[in-house]
């Protein structure tokens, strides 16, 4: 293995730079900013079977140290992604992952089944966890028994590494984790965007037409910390993902630290499209200056001085 | 799409229409107003400050088909006249003549009109809300009241989407091929984010930054 290189599980990866779902497009959007084939793997906007419209404007708006958005899971459909997205994709190196969505859970199936015959994907990441549509989404991911029963129907039908993508408006997320677990997920990544709200003081109406929002960027960094780190002391066989702010190579050694065993880069590529590239190359000089892989630096928090987290510091 | 580097707040880029851009000096000018936390920012920084610029991302104002001697409208609501200087250069260059149509609320916002002083080739009408300067009235009704079918051969606009609204339906009217800069707000610039869709008629959502900013109106659904 090289130094950068990761094992999730059944997952191997070149490196644990990802760019997570809804803030990449489909990849190539960024060709101009970063060399595809570079990252660790790209997991694709969120895809479902038929193509979707998602919600009328306006969508996003811009908080404190960050956004929040309600795009409302537009995208292609499976098929278009197939015929005209894949294909550009694995020519230019990609690793890939689909980021697959539906209202029910046959839906998940047909778009799992349907990515089955493709070749060159890495893995399949479950979005159980979007708060931006009416159905499907989120009301997967906040009952510990809708997940495992999804995770289990989607897992027999994929020969692939799942990763399941957490939703952290779950009321225990730890019971998410475990019941992905349970399931059969392979990994799983965390954590999704916070449902929130901003009001124009003005008008005193929604800054978005969804009325709430996912609120993401470096103002959810704490949260989503936290969080890794709870479910890597709850699972500690379990390998993860984690997300939520990450801009900078500090933050990459955080959630590392905490437990994760790779990233996700998400509002970030709004601000920069090539910081995902620059992490890579980064986290490959710092890992050159300590003379350790990456590998040394998952759970580094988890090993020191470990804090109780006790179970009511979910709040 | 504009930022400075090293701060925090606001995290994400502005999208800003470019007013002039200068081959020689290598100079790019932006016309602004004050409206938030990215606005107020630029405004405040001393000359000098490094400034990171994605771009020019996004389609152009379009003069195909168009012959010297042609004349055409520009409307523009209040800052939105911002792309025009570098479009009224490309007029002039052309043999195109153009009347210029600036709303705002009051004499206040019109005082945009210096920048436009001895570029456009035509005339220039002013329009306030609340009459403190130029006619009085919205910058849509003044232009209706000049807009004979004919007249123009193009009409080119940028402000608000209320403005947009009552030009569409003028310009269906009489027939006016136009072209709308739009205004959304914009995540990312290079469509990943998909924040700034417009809806439209030929799909549901047209995407402001990659598929526009400039779009036809007939394209849109108002």
């Amino acid at each position: 293995m090289t130094p950068l290189a990761v094992k999730l599980g059944p997952l191997e990866l070149k490196n644990p730079i990802l760019t997570a779902s809804g803030t990449f497009g489909y990849g190539l959007e960024f060709t101009d900013f970063v060399d595809l084939g570079k990252l660790g793997g790209i997991c694709t906007k969120g895809l479902s079977l038929r193509p979707h419209a998602g919600n009328i404007p306006p969508r996003i708006c811009e908080t404190p140290s960050g956004m929040l958005n309600a795009i409302g899971l537009q995208n292609v459909g499976v098929k278009a992604f197939l015929a005209e997205k894949l294909p550009r994709l694995r020519e230019l190196g990609a690793t890939v992952i689909p980021n697959v969505w539906g209202d029910l859970e046959e839906d998940y199936v047909a778009v799992v089944r349907a990515l089955e015959e493709a070749q060159g994907l890495a893995a399949i990441e479950l979005n159980i966890s979007c708060p931006n549509v009416e159905k499907g989404g989120m009301l997967f991911g906040n009952s510990p028994q809708a997940t495992e029963s999804l995770v289990a129907k989607v897992r027999a039908a994929t020969r692939r590494p799942l990763i399941v993508k957490l939703s952290p408006n779950a009321p225990d997320l730890v019971q998410s984790a475990r019941a992905a677990r349970d399931g059969g997920a392979d990994v799983l990544s965390l954590v999704n965007t916070f449902v929130g709200m901003a009001i124009d003081p003005e008008t005193a109406k929604p800054r978005l037409s969804f009325g709430t929002g996912g609120l993401s960027g470096p103002a959810i960094r704490p949260l989503a910390v936290r969080m890794v780190f709870q479910v890597a002391r709850a699972l500690p066989g379990v390998p993860l993902m984690g997300i939520g702010g990450i801009s900078d190579l500090p933050d990459v050694l955080e959630f590392l630290a905490a437990g994760a065993s790779a990233v996700q880069v998400g509002t970030a590529n709004f601000r920069e499209p090539g910081v995902s590239g620059r992490l890579v190359e980064e986290l490959a000089a710092y890992c050159a200056g300590r003379g350790e892989p990456v590998s040394e630096l998952v759970g580094r928090a988890q090993r020191a001085a470990a804090p109780v987290l006790k179970s009511g510091a979910q709040g | 799409m504009l930022d400075l580097p090293g701060r925090s707040r606001p995290y994400l880029r502005r999208a800003y229409s470019v007013a002039d851009a200068r081959n020689d000096s290598g100079e790019v000018e932006f016309l602004l107003r004050r409206v938030g936390a990215g606005t107020a920012l630029l405004e405040e920084i001393p000359p000098g400050t490094l400034a990171g610029l994605l771009g020019p991302l996004g389609n152009g104002f379009s003069l195909d088909g168009l012959v010297p001697g042609n004349r055409v409208a520009i409307v523009a609501g209040g800052i939105g006249a911002a792309p025009f200087p570098l479009l009224f250069e490309a007029l002039r260059r052309s043999g195109l003549d153009a009347d210029f149509f600036l709303g705002g609320r009051n004499a206040e916002d019109l005082s945009l009109a210096k920048r436009f002083a001895g570029i456009v080739p035509g005339e220039t009408v002013l329009a306030s809300d609340d009459g403190s300067a130029g006619e009085r009235g919205f910058v849509t009704e003044v232009f209706n009241r000049r807009a004979a079918p004919g007249r123009y051969a193009r009409l080119f606009a940028c402000g608000p989407m209320p403005m947009f609204a009552a030009l569409a339906r003028i310009v269906a009217e009489i027939g006016l091929p136009s072209e709308f800069s739009t205004e959304a707000a914009m995540g990312c610039g290079f469509g990943a984010c998909l924040g700034c869709v417009i809806p439209g008629r030929e799909k549901p959502f047209l995407v402001s930054c990659t598929e526009g900013p400039i779009l036809a109106p007939e394209r849109i659904r108002w």
